[in-house]
């Protein structure tokens, strides 16, 4: 690849997460670590109980939110299973604001009205102090159940999320959130919900 | 084309389980469909034979497979396929399928091969579809009864077209450009634009919806009525709510659906939106003063800037012109399962960027389609503007799409519904029809009406289905 397609494809990509360095893990039980993981189940029920306003209050200004596409490769070229050019999704704070006011603003979100009944189950939290004091790198796995209707079949989205959680003024800001799915097919009609 | 049945199309015409005829669920007078046709069984395999086996079907494009030996895996209807570049730059689609025992040659979405070597027995096939051989040459697994030109993949005819990838395994068929008609006039200005041609921003979108292909296909022939309520958000906050310049009322979408909509006998459907109204608010003048290149250059078409505008006119004819800088084709299908975007996206700055997407609906079962959506941008559109055309794209259209979101929960519902004892007799109606051909000085070839949207394309979607479905064999 040249220079110009390398420059291109930063462009095309999301600002990637910062990387985890091991040796600054908060332990488990520790104080922001309690702190981090009060957050990720608080965040969770707004989620899931649909109150939208109180989510995007939890969402920090210079939001990057992307959900890679999921690609069969070699056991080798595991590292070109995450596509990041076109992706599910690719919001920034306005972004989600639009997607937040069609849900709480109009009565024509018919994708999400009625809404899923959805359940959000935040495990295997790990918490790394980064370069920037007030923000932390946070992994977590997710597994969102979704149901819709009257239908008895759940949607299943498995996932793994790779945070950063900024710390302002004793309140907790999502400032960067990638969704890594295991499915290269999703098996929901869309993603009119909140990873 | 005639409405009423030819006797030697009778005798092909589909018998279902229970006695009743293809031809007893379509009605050819009163433009309508009997929901039983949506998500029949019976009807389904025949359509994997009747149409899927036999239409030129989109699966990808060159900018996918780049060099020599890259490969993507698709499907053509019930099949997969392996979508191969050889040597010497030709790509081939052949049937993703091991002549010898039926495992699938390759498991992976994409990567690069000299050549395809199964992996249950070894047996190794080139980019093109050719045997090469078996291991063990010196005992002969393939044995001696066929020879070795008979033990290649299945191949398929292969067209290209602005660097999209389109196949049948219709050895027989009409060519492409049959195939394409009077759409091809239409398409060549979306899909054939420039020197440098289109390319993908990324490998597509894919997930599955538990709905039959057909509900959204039928949808894809250019239903414009649907957008007034089933995507009203777009006026109530989206890209469409009410400007403070703004003509008419905030939340009224009927403005957008005004211009003339082109069908063809093959099916395919192009809703061509009338632009004045937004060169209007950008130049602040009448554009019936303004000349093609003025109006071109005001509000280039997605991915194109003003600057690639003397590429256009260099390219294009005088009409095709006329049409890209008056009604430009914005959204519609080819027939059977293809869907395209070429829209103009209002942005709160007051711009207008664009988006140029094609969808595939893949069917994967009489009440199961998979939604694959293809993201594309000008190779040769600034990489600034590739950036936001690919994250309006993303955030509009295909799996998050603030606007396909709600038809992609539509669907389901009428998939459900087509198997009610009492609701399989329910019709969907296609009889809005135009009632003008038009206008006089429309530049461009197919069947035209002009004015608010109509039912005439769709229902020019299920004729050719008919046509196809009781076709002889």
């Amino acid at each position: 690849m040249n220079q110009a397609m390398l420059a291109e494809l930063k462009l095309l990509e999301p600002t990637p997460v910062p990387p985890v360095d091991s040796t600054q893990r908060l332990p488990v039980g520790s104080d922001i670590y309690n702190e981090i993981v009060m957050h990720l189940y608080d965040e969770a029920e707004l989620l899931d109980d649909l109150r939208f306003s109180e989510w995007l209050e939890t969402l920090a200004e210079d939001l990057e939110y992307n959900v890679p596409l999921r690609h069969t490769r070699p056991s080798r070229e595991t590292d070109k299973s995450v596509i990041r050019t076109v992706q599910h999704m690719h919001d920034d704070y306005p972004s989600m604001r639009l997607r937040l006011m069609r849900l709480t603003d109009t009565n024509s979100a018919w994708g999400e009205d009625p809404p899923s009944r959805c359940r959000r189950l935040v495990s295997n939290i790990r918490a790394y102090i980064t370069s920037n004091s007030n923000e932390y790198r946070v992994d977590s796995y997710m597994l969102l159940t979704r149901s819709r209707f009257d239908s008895d079949a759940f949607d299943l989205i498995p996932c793994k999320r790779h945070d950063v959680l900024r710390r302002e003024n004793g309140k907790w800001k999502l400032a960067r959130r990638e969704v890594i799915l295991d499915q290269a097919v999703l098996g929901t009609p869309n993603l009119g919900i909140f990873l | 084309m005639a409405d009423t049945l030819h006797p030697d199309k009778l005798q092909s015409d589909p018998v279902l389980r229970d006695g009743t005829h293809l031809s007893d669920l379509i009605d050819m007078d009163m433009r309508e469909v009997k929901m039983r046709v949506l998500s029949d069984p019976d009807l389904y395999e025949i359509e994997m034979k009747k149409i899927f086996a036999r239409c030129w079907l989109l699966v990808g494009h060159e900018s996918e497979i780049p060099n020599k030996g890259d490969f993507i895996q698709r499907d053509m209807g019930s099949d997969s396929v392996i979508v191969a570049k050889d040597a010497k730059g030709d790509i081939h689609v052949s049937l993703n399928v091991c002549p010898h025992r039926g495992m699938r040659i390759t498991t992976l979405e994409s990567g690069n091969a000299s050549s395809h070597v199964c992996i249950y027995h070894g047996w190794a096939f080139k980019p093109n579809g050719d045997f090469i051989g078996s291991p063990i040459a010196s005992e002969c697994m393939h044995g001696t009864m066929r020879s070795k030109e008979e033990l290649g993949l299945r191949k398929a005819r292969v067209a290209i077209w602005g660097g999209l990838i389109f196949a049948t395994f219709d050895q027989d068929g009409p060519s492409f450009e049959e195939f394409m008609g009077d759409a091809k006039w239409y398409f060549d200005t979306l899909f054939d634009r420039t020197d440098s041609g289109m390319e993908l921003l990324g490998p597509p979108q894919r997930f599955n919806i538990r709905a039959n292909w057909k509900t959204a296909c039928e949808q894809s022939a250019a239903d414009g009525f649907h957008t007034l309520t089933l995507h009203r958000w777009l006026a109530e906050v989206g890209p469409y709510a009410k400007k403070p310049d703004a003509e008419g009322k905030g939340g009224d979408l009927s403005p957008e659906m005004y211009g003339c909509e082109v069908w063809t006998d093959h099916g395919h459907a192009l809703r061509c939106i009338e632009l004045d109204r937004k060169i209007a608010r950008l130049t602040g003048k009448d554009p019936d003063t303004l000349t093609v290149e003025e109006k071109l250059t005001a509000l280039p078409p997605p991915g194109i800037t003003r600057e690639m505008v003397p590429e256009l006119l260099r390219r294009f004819s005088k009409e095709q012109l006329e049409i890209m800088a008056w009604r430009p084709p914005q959204v519609g299908g080819f027939f059977p399962n293809g869907l395209f975007e070429f829209i103009y996206l209002p942005q709160p700055d007051g711009t207008i960027v664009g988006a140029m997407a094609l969808h595939v609906y893949v069917p994967k079962g009489p009440d199961k389609l998979e939604f694959t959506n293809y993201i594309f941008a000008e190779r040769d559109t600034p990489p600034e503007l590739k950036a936001k055309m690919l994250r309006l794209s993303i955030q509009m259209l295909g799996t998050s799409g603030l606007v396909e979101q709600d038809d992609s929960d539509t669907w389901p519902h009428q998939t459900l519904a087509a198997k009610g004892a009492v609701s399989k007799d329910i019709t969907l109606k296609y009889q809005a029809c135009y009632d003008n051909k038009g206008p006089e000085n429309w530049p461009g070839p197919g069947h035209v009406g002009e004015g608010f949207t109509k039912d005439d394309t769709q229902w020019a979607w299920w004729r050719y289905y008919h046509e196809l479905m009781t076709a002889p064999d």
